[in-house]
């Protein structure tokens, strides 16, 4: 299989705080990675460095065997797509002109083939019927699953997901992750940042466990789960599993 | 000649109505391009002064940067820190005595009001752009737009309609504050009226008559500004289309509450 994402000693620090201290991270395509570990352990920095969101201060990050810094960022974007944890919906526009403006201003896409694919998308995560509502007018589960459609319209090669269920409440989390398991069978490449242990236990081919900048272990959920190489590992899935009735 | 109150206030309207019309006219029209004027200036002044460059983008355009937004603080510094009046003075007399200038005041008008007004337009429309959440700029770029396109497509549109209100209080500031502009003969309202109550010597009665006139002016601007923002803010409904079984139904969401 192609591998899609590969990066390579990335080293990232926010003034005198050191986030990333080397990753190296390959996504193959089709692939669904789920990235967990605790809070402040660098995952969404790595994220963000995956679509330079955030520039690393080290090391580089190729997409399909192309360093990203050397694409026009457009091309970056659209390839590399993002689904943010605080759903970040353009407000002033309703859940389709969400899907439409990224396809119109950065792609340049014809409106005809630009509206077939906000309602293909829209209606692929079951939003259509609310192509009209503002943000405002949506709960949080709805507004990420517009942020899924507005996402996939631009085409992505990968889709990164930055903890896109935290932000809601118990009862919409499912609605989002069922959502995110259909992508995955329809071979979507995701890499995922989540504390959703149940979901990345049943639906990543990959599991990456990463703490204080660095990558613990990375391997099929069902071995890490079931048996973690790393006390640090171990420690974390006791703490997170007790928590969560998945 | 009359004698009551009412009666005079009936004679200066016969008398000046045309006159009275004519001010009101050209106060309504300094303050009309005023604004627009002053807008678009606090616009401009407010995308720079929130216009961040990257470390990437090099030494040179950075300093330059930042050497731009120290200049545009100071002009807004200066403008908000003046009154118009004292502003006034110093452009039309020192266009004509230090640059030999003789600008008709009805320009000099227009300068010093725009120039005034986008002074407090651009902090109006900084504070616009700051509220609109970055998040949602991030999402901008993360669906490939430029900085440019984030602008213009998700950032301007919600900050200038969030700033509305205070953008028409501008407005209704500058029908009132033009009057000062008649210490350089321009012939709005006041200065119309001072006109008027020089040859009776009634300055009761037709201030009072100009106290109704910029009343009405300010009063009907501030309902069509209401009206404006409330169609800017869009339908409170919209409507879900289609369902499971039956693609053609269609449920008007009303607004919450």
């Amino acid at each position: 299989m192609d591998e899609i994402i590969r990066a390579e000693g990335i080293k990232k620090a926010f003034g005198s705080q050191q986030v990333l201290r080397g990753i190296d991270l390959s996504v193959r395509e089709g692939e669904a990675v789920c990235l967990i570990g605790p809070s402040g352990s660098g995952k969404s920095t790595l994220l963000r460095c995956i679509n330079l969101l955030e520039r690393p201060d080290e090391g580089r990050v190729l997409l399909r065997g192309r360093e990203i810094t050397k694409l026009p960022a457009a091309t970056l974007h659209a390839k590399v797509g993002m689904v943010f944890q605080q759903f970040n919906l353009f407000s002033n526009m309703t859940a389709f002109e969400n899907c439409l403006a990224g396809q119109r201003r950065a792609l340049r896409r014809g409106r005809k083939e630009s509206e077939e694919k906000a309602v293909y998308y829209l209606s692929q995560v079951g939003m259509l019927p609310y192509r009209d509502a503002r943000p405002a007018q949506l709960s949080g589960g709805q507004k990420q699953r517009v942020g899924i459609a507005r996402a996939l319209c631009m085409d992505p090669d990968v889709l990164l997901f930055d903890e896109p269920t935290s932000a809601l409440d118990p009862e919409m989390v499912d609605e989002v992750l069922r959502v995110m398991a259909d992508l995955k069978k329809g071979g979507l490449t995701m890499l995922i940042v989540t504390h959703e242990m149940a979901f990345a236990r049943d639906a990543a081919d990959r599991v990456i466990f990463m703490d204080e900048g660095r990558i613990v272990e990375d391997g099929r959920p069902g071995d890490i789960f079931a048996a973690p190489r790393h006390e640090r590992t171990a420690a974390f899935l006791r703490r997170s599993l007790r928590d969560t009735r998945g | 000649m009359p004698s009551t109150f009412f009666e005079w206030v009936g004679f200066l309207v016969n008398q000046y109505g045309a006159l009275f019309l004519q001010g009101a006219g050209v106060t309504l029209l300094i303050a009309l391009v005023g604004t627009g004027l002053g807008f678009a200036i606090g616009l401009g002044v407010a995308i720079v002064r929130t216009a961040e460059l990257r470390q990437e983008a090099g030494a040179l355009p950075r300093a330059l940067l930042k050497a731009v937004k120290g200049l545009l603080a100071a002009y807004i510094e200066i403008f908000r820190g003046t009154p118009m009046i004292v502003q006034a003075m110093v452009v039309y007399y020192g266009a004509l005595e230090y640059l030999g200038l003789d600008i008709p005041a009805m320009t000099a008008a227009f300068l010093v009001v725009s120039v005034n007004t986008g002074a407090y337009m651009a902090e109006i429309l900084r504070g616009g752009i700051l509220s609109v959440d970055a998040g949602q700029k991030e999402a901008a770029v993360a669906v490939g737009m430029s900085h440019w396109q984030a602008m213009t497509g998700v950032v301007l549109p919600q900050a200038v309609r969030n700033t509305l209100p205070s953008v028409g209080n501008e407005f209704v500031v500058n029908i009132k504050d033009s009057s000062v502009l008649n210490v350089i003969s321009v012939t709005e309202l006041y200065f119309m009226s001072k006109s008027a109550a020089g040859t009776y010597f009634k300055y009761f009665e037709v201030f009072f008559i100009t106290s109704v006139i910029y009343f009405t002016l300010t009063f009907c601007v501030t309902r069509l500004l209401r009206l404006l923002e409330k169609k800017l803010k869009g339908s409170d409904s919209y409507t879900v289309y289609g369902s499971q079984s039956d693609a053609k139904a269609e449920i008007h969401v009303p607004k919450e509450g």
